[in-house]
């Protein structure tokens, strides 16, 4: 076992260099085509509950380091991992295992860069499971699946588009009730904060490609009322850091151009309290893009 | 959590602990000796962070526990698990029974600790560094106040984790949603995601400066625990007190302290000024560090601190009490009560590596402002000092009102006696200026021999060096700002860039807002 630790910290000065030396590239190159020959990320994986501590960082960072090493500009580990997809499986069901979680959420958000792995797992059962790891009681987890979730959810932005467009009614669902409608504080805030990372990368999409496509489904998410419903109850949360992300959520509902007469309505018939609110509505530190976002949204709703 | 399998589980639910009371409090967070019911009543210490208050935002909390989960090495404090209860995090730790080094110089050495002990104590915070650089972590926060003992004399360095302290300059991307959320999803996942597990490069190029602030740090920490304080303490932390370090008080203030105090060895000095360099690629490394000759002697025994160091203090039971004269009794209504009934003295400590240099008056003045503090202290002190007497010149009605005054009296010394302190100390101070100033006009009111020159002439290059060392900071600080201004100001033409290419096309994005 001692050997063994010795072995994946040579692998990780190959990878990473000592103190002294940088990394030789040949040398990565060599040692990541052996790698992924011999099959050893997946022995990797599936030895890690049974290394010690330090051993098992180590081998994170080694499998983390190996998810960006290219070989004649092929990045091997995605094609290894697009046909060893089970891998996968086992790294998302680490976070039922409170001792190997984090390091196997952190090599999980490595493999998820590549955009093909991310689609593996965006459209597996997986992605439900998501649901119950972000409540899950040890805060280090929960915040280590909300990481991982809310990478799926942004880096790879046409794919999710994709997902969402496909999956839109049950994601929804269970985002809206077991999410943003816990009562619990701490899911309420991680949920609020993926969902407005969200927003905002795809509204940029939106803008970057100026294809309308993909901005469908913000579109779809800004004229549902139940949606509407939901992130009013979040502004007035008890949390300011909820009812402020709420807000940046909320003011896209208010910004659309073509609001659904149920939408228009609910504004209307809360117009005269949301301005009130919206007029005590104030964040500590002086933020000019803040108090233009909220005039604007003043704007909308009076003008309705 | 992720240690060893065998390891003991720690429940995770608010119900299974009982506070007992608290030994430590900051800006956004509490501590509090606590026991875990299920585990037969064991003594934990809970850190109660308030995530509403701490300005931190999600992911660096997160990032910080994680790490605190993941380090383990005999000298460094780890969480045993962490959880929410309502709005605030718990972090459940091994309860340190006799108190942070900083507590233990209050409360029983306040001239400082005896050399063998500081090498003892600095030697097993150097192993702990060791390991965090080894790591590719950086503390950013060493001092006395973040170094535990427990009963039995082992040292943990702590608060490298979910201290809310280290969190002041972060960008809170968490208002502004528009650059920086994009800044920060791409930041965090591309380089910062995960720190822990950055590449030794990454780290050497990103925070090999913050691993030789630590060795800065950790030579102030060593003139702290020599003299009972940081150097400088006495100065307010504005910006007059770079003037006053430029113009050199301290080198009357610390020749005082020398004269009247005990002599360190040359190891011990050799060893603070080889941290203390201006240049940080000068300064040793942690492991470096480790073998100097003034730990080589060092006897690794534990019980020699207790027999010497930790019998002199109260226990941390009583130490409490007596620091908390204003107790809110909120250890019984759990993490709720960390608004505004606890001391703020440590809020005020929060900077990175933030040496407060004032952490002695911020404890008996609450007012920060540097020139307001003379002016308000005299007056406060003398209303008590005029309660006092007239208390005891009416004195003898009847027996009820004499106990009665005579606790208030014991009261009124509680406050006066420090304030006097501080006065002292302030005056101490004035004279030392003056003293300057006279001796720079030529009169050599001090003049007992020129034997003491070379001593003097020594300690002089050593506050010297530590001037040059804050200047130096303040630039690397400066460099670092200008990096980010032209880093936003990218940002900023990248949005414009954004903007215009949607002011061409805007029936493309009626669905955004513009």
């Amino acid at each position: 076992m001692a050997e063994l630790s010795r072995n994946i910290r040579e692998l990780k000065s190959i990878l990473y260099g000592n103190g002294e030396q940088e990394p030789v590239t040949e040398a990565c190159v060599q040692l990541t085509q052996e790698f992924f020959r011999e099959n050893t990320l997946r022995l990797l994986i599936i030895c890690l509950p049974k290394l010690n501590l330090e051993t098992r960082k180590d081998a994170t960072q080694v499998v983390a380091n190996l998810q960006r090493q290219q070989v004649s500009s092929r990045i091997v580990a995605s094609e290894y991992l697009e046909s060893n997809k089970d891998l996968l499986d086992i790294l998302i069901s680490g976070y039922e295992n409170m001792d190997i979680a984090l390091h196997y959420g952190a090599m999980l958000r490595e493999c998820i860069r590549h955009q093909s792995i991310a689609r593996y797992v965006l459209e597996s059962e997986h992605m439900k499971k998501f649901f119950d790891y972000i409540q899950l009681p040890n805060f280090d987890i929960a915040s280590d699946a909300s990481a991982t979730f809310k990478e799926l959810l942004t880096r790879h932005k046409a794919t999710v588009a994709e997902f969402l467009s496909k999956n839109y009614d049950w994601f929804f669902q269970e985002f809206n009730s077991r999410l943003l409608s816990s009562t619990n504080y701490i899911t309420k805030r991680q949920a609020i904060k993926i969902l407005m990372v969200m927003c905002f990368s795809f509204q940029l999409l939106g803008d970057m490609l100026l294809d309308r496509s993909n901005s469908a489904v913000m579109m779809r998410y800004v004229s549902s009322k139940d949606n509407l419903m939901i992130l009013m109850n979040l502004l007035r949360d008890s949390s300011k850091n909820i009812q402020i992300e709420a807000f940046h959520v909320f003011k896209l509902f208010a910004a659309n151009k073509n609001k659904p007469p149920e939408v228009v309505n609910i504004l209307v018939t809360n117009r005269s309290k949301l301005l009130r609110f919206f007029a005590g509505f104030k964040i500590d530190k002086e933020d000019e893009q803040f108090e233009a976002d909220k005039e604007q949204v003043i704007k909308e709703i009076s003008g309705l | 959590m992720s240690g060893c399998d065998s390891e003991v589980k720690y429940p995770l639910n608010a119900e299974s602990y009982r506070l007992l009371f608290k030994i430590g409090s900051g800006a956004s967070a509490v501590v509090y000796k606590a026991l875990c019911l299920p585990l037969g009543s064991a003594v934990v210490a809970i850190k109660a962070i308030d995530l509403e208050r701490s300005r931190a935002n999600l992911d660096d909390v997160w990032r910080e526990a994680k790490a605190m989960t993941l380090l383990s090495h005999s000298n460094v404090l780890r969480a045993h698990c962490s959880f929410t209860v309502g709005s605030h995090l718990w972090v459940v730790m091994p309860f340190m029974g006799a108190g942070s080094l900083h507590s233990i110089l209050t409360h029983g050495f306040a001239d400082g600790l005896p050399e063998p002990c500081i090498a003892l104590v600095l030697k097993d915070t150097l192993r702990a560094l060791c390991y965090l650089h080894e790591q590719g972590r950086i503390h950013r926060d060493i001092k006395a106040g973040n170094i535990l003992v427990d009963a039995d004399g082992s040292v943990k360095l702590a608060d490298f984790g979910v201290s809310a302290s280290i969190y002041e300059s972060e960008t809170s991307s968490m208002h502004a949603p528009s650059a920086p959320v994009l800044s920060s999803s791409s930041y965090f996942s591309d380089l910062a995601g995960t720190p822990y597990w950055m590449a030794p490069e990454v780290i050497h190029s990103h925070v090999g400066y913050g691993i030789k602030a630590d060795i800065w740090s950790f030579g102030i920490t060593a003139l702290e625990l020599a003299h009972g304080r940081p150097p400088l303490s006495h100065l307010p932390p504005s910006k007059s007190m770079v003037m006053r370090i430029t113009s050199r008080v301290r080198l009357e203030d610390a020749e005082m302290i020398s004269r009247r105090r005990k002599k360190f060895s040359k190891a011990f000095r050799d060893m603070v000024s080889s941290c203390l360099c201006q240049e940080p690629a000068r300064r040793p490394s942690a492991e470096k560090l480790l073998r100097h000759p003034f730990f080589k002697g060092c006897r690794s025994n534990n019980d020699y601190l207790v027999r010497n160091v930790l019998v002199a203090v109260p226990g941390i039971e009583e130490r409490c009490n007596k620091d908390t004269n204003n107790l809110c009794g909120c250890a019984g209504r759990g993490a709720r009560c960390v608004s505004s009934c606890c001391h703020t003295n440590v809020a005020k400590n929060r900077r990175i590596s933030g040496w407060n240099f004032n952490e002695d008056n911020f404890e008996l003045d609450p007012t920060d402002d540097g020139n307001d503090e003379q002016r308000c202290r005299f007056p406060f002190v003398k209303n008590d000092l005029v309660e006092r007497t007239s208390n005891n010149s009416t004195g003898g009605e009847c027996e009820g009102s004499q106990t009665r005054r005579r606790e208030r009296i014991i009261g009124v010394k509680e406050v006066v006696i420090p304030q006097l302190m501080t006065i002292l100390e302030s005056l101490e101070m004035q004279l030392g200026m003056v003293m300057h100033v006279l001796e720079c006009g030529g009169f050599h009111v001090n003049d007992s021999g020129c034997g003491r020159a070379p001593a003097r002439e020594e300690r002089e290059e050593m506050l010297l060096c530590y001037v040059r060392q804050l200047e130096q900071r303040v630039e690397e600080l400066t460099t670092q700002v200008d990096k980010e201004i032209a880093r936003n100001g990218r940002l900023e033409a990248q949005l414009q860039a954004r903007v215009n290419v949607k002011n061409i096309n805007p029936s493309q994005t009626s669905g955004s807002i513009s």
